[in-house]
């Protein structure tokens, strides 16, 4: 995979106190990592790696095979599949803190791409399995705690569905401020744009001018307070 | 043209715009049933939509067309809120999925329209089906109706595919046919357009038009090949007087017979080749870099209510009086009276009259004549698979006539067209066609074959 730039395999490391990645890892309470217990928390860092995947680069395409469950620690990726008349369609966005790949594949129906210089956990299905037979349902509870691709697909049903494009529009941002916001305690939220605007029309579809018609409108009924390339803050 | 292919020009066939052709459409196809197939649609399903502009300043003595002359714009912009209307309709029903591909205005005359009027309508198609910028935008233009500034506003509104009713320059034909536009107007529009950005540009000829000589369509034809459109659509008109009253306006005596229709088609084959034009299936011709005959290349030329093109969206969504819908195997096709479409639009209901819908065998039928008029060449194992063996027999004697006037060449299943006899192949088409002969019949829907 030539998109992976950089991979750390963390080699399990017996006795002393060792601080591994896992335990210094910020999404770990609100993750995957969570349902194992310690000694499959041990397991896990041994056959988990963590990998950097630069911008632009994919860790999953469309029609390859897959059999890695992603953990995005940090970053965000766009979910995007080719149609048949060879348009892309931006399907979803994966955050920080989701999944990706929690059904192995051997025809990846969507391509992951990063937005950003992004870290992954990953861990082979393979391995999931095996400690899913001494702690049944461990992988269902693990999948559950997470927004998955599932839960971006059907985010995008209910999007598309909005009447208005200052609605689908205000959708996003709800989104967006659900899975990235943050409060810096005024009662505003902020969040980071890691999406273009072109992303962001195709993923609503809506024409690229429709779209800053709709932010203009949102701005001026202040639920957008300010907005950046590359980020946004918003009175919800 | 072979003397044994004379006999041929004087065959009535269908366009093949559709399959089955609008002829055997009837009312086995409803509101409920095109409803539940718009249901189906799935949510990143690349659709087509057309919308119909039923209205035209003048009216064309040859036109055929679903249209009413109309110098009330009140009655055009009552209309447009019933098109408005039935967008929003059908998006309530499609639930935000599919995603647009093409939309294409055809008519009468979209340009009719005010601008303000057609953004209307793309935002309607925006909010209740979702557009996105890389949809193409295509408009037919009446050069007659263009101002000043025209096509900078429609290439604003993001039109990129401007196609404009020439027929011929011809003033004696212009008269006979009661459509008279200068070629400087045409010249300008298509500067106009040019100056906007439009990178495709056709223009539509009309050959077999009464006073029409070969001399006088080889000029017209020269004369718009120096405008430079990116292709051109060169169909022939289909004289119907007592189905289409309007064209009796038309002379018959005035009118050029089989064999001069066949020689100015042949005109338009050989002078838009020499300009370097590309024939695209059997009435269309682009510019090598233009993107249908990109599509010819790649071998995706598909054919659909516009004719060729390089629209790979089977489903199409008809929006307005007389407009054709295909989703998921099924045609319905909106009421043609314009009265009628907007009472039904009112009352918040489908305005579907009639239509089919395909069977497994008409699936196979409808593949093998596409491949055959955009390739020239078809493989017809699939479809004899389920023609009954009866059928088969007179499906093969009409090939073994075919053949021997050297029309085709037949190798087992596989059936090609000579080079020289393209423009006989929608006859060959209907010989493969089990319900081309309920079609014999002159009416609207067939015509001459060449
Ligand atoms: S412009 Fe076209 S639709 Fe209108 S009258 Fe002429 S041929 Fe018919």
């Amino acid at each position: 995979m030539a998109a992976i730039v950089e991979t750390d395999q963390l080699s399990s490391r017996t006795g002393g106190a060792r601080v591994g990645l896992c335990d210094i890892c910020d999404i770990r309470g609100v993750s995957i990592c969570q349902e194992f217990g310690p000694r499959e928390m041990a397991q896990a860092e041994s056959t988990m790696a963590r990998r950097a995947v630069a911008r632009k680069h994919a860790i999953m395409s469309e029609g390859e095979p897959n059999d890695s469950l992603f953990v995005v620690v940090d970053g965000s990726f766009l979910l995007s599949k080719y149609l048949e008349d060879g348009r892309r369609q931006v399907t979803g966005f994966i955050f920080k803190g989701d999944l990706m790949g929690v059904r192995p594949t051997d025809k990846s129906a969507y391509t992951a791409e990063a937005l950003e210089d992004s870290l992954v956990c990953t861990f082979s299905h393979h391995y999931l399995n095996e400690v899913a037979t001494s702690a049944p349902g461990v992988k269902d509870r693990l999948i559950a705690r997470g927004q998955t691709e599932y839960h971006r697909a059907q985010d995008h049903i209910v999007l598309l569905g909005k009447k208005t494009a200052d609605e689908r529009v205000r959708s996003f941002f709800m989104l967006l401020a659900k899975s990235v916001g943050t409060d810096p305690g005024d009662g505003r939220i902020e969040a980071p744009l890691s999406m273009s605007r072109q992303d962001i029309a195709d993923y609503l579809g809506l024409r690229l001018e429709t779209l800053s018609r709709a932010l203009a409108t949102l701005k001026k009924i202040g639920f957008i307070e300010a907005i950046s390339r590359n980020h946004v803050v918003m009175n919800i | 043209m072979k003397k044994q292919w004379l006999k041929y020009l004087d065959r009535q066939a269908p366009r093949y715009t559709s399959y089955p052709s609008a002829l055997r459409f009837d009312g086995s196809v409803d509101a409920a049933l095109y409803s539940e197939k718009l249901r189906a649609v799935d949510l990143y399903e690349p659709l087509s939509i057309y919308v119909h502009i039923p209205f035209c300043r003048q009216l064309c003595w040859y036109c055929g067309c679903n249209m009413r002359v109309e110098n009330n714009y009140d009655r055009v912009r009552a209309y447009v809120d019933a098109l408005l209307d039935e967008i929003c309709i059908v998006g309530g029903v499609v639930g935000g999925k599919g995603r647009i591909a093409n939309v294409h205005f055809g008519g009468g005359t979209p340009n009719i329209l005010v601008a303000d009027d057609l953004a209307c309508i793309l935002d309607a198609i925006e909010r209740e089906l979702g557009l996105t910028d890389d949809a193409r935008l295509a408009i037919e233009l009446d050069p007659r109706l263009m101002r000043k500034g025209d096509a900078r506003m429609l290439a604003e509104l993001g039109f990129d595919r401007m196609s404009l009713g020439v027929q011929d320059f011809d003033i004696g034909v212009q008269w006979a046919i009661n459509r008279m536009q200068r070629f400087e107007m045409v010249a300008e529009c298509v500067s106009d357009m040019r100056e906007a950005g439009v990178d495709d540009i056709s223009f539509d000829l009309l050959y077999g038009l009464p006073k029409q000589t070969p001399q006088s369509f080889s000029d017209a034809i020269d004369k718009a090949i120096s405008l430079a459109p990116d292709r051109f659509a060169v169909f022939g008109y289909a004289h119907l007087p007592r189905m289409i009253p309007r064209q009796r306006m038309i002379c018959d005596d005035e009118l050029p017979g089989v064999e001069m229709r066949a020689e100015l088609a042949a005109l338009a084959d050989e002078r838009l080749a020499a300009a370097g034009y590309l024939q695209i299936g059997f009435d269309h011709y682009a510019r090598p870099g233009n993107a249908l005959a990109a599509a010819m290349g790649e071998g995706r030329l598909h054919r659909n209510f516009q004719g060729f093109t390089d629209d790979v969206a089977e489903t199409t969504i008809g929006f307005g009086a007389s407009a054709i819908s295909f989703v998921h195997g099924v045609y319905a096709q909106n009421d043609k009276d314009i009265g009628d479409y907007q009472r039904k639009i009112a009352a918040r209901t489908l305005p579907v009259a009639r239509g089919i819908m395909r069977t497994a065998r008409d699936e196979r039928c409808a593949a093998a004549i596409t491949r055959l008029l955009c390739d020239f060449e078809t493989d017809l194992g699939a479809m004899f698979e389920l023609t009954p063996e009866a059928e088969q027999r007179r499906i093969d004697q009409a090939l073994a006539a075919l053949e021997r006037d050297d029309v085709i060449r037949r190798r087992g299943a596989v059936l090609r067209i000579n080079d020289g006899a393209r423009s006989l192949c929608r006859v060959v088409a209907a010989s493969i066609d089990p319900w081309a002969h309920t079609a014999q019949k002159a009416t609207r829907e067939t015509a001459k074959a060449v």
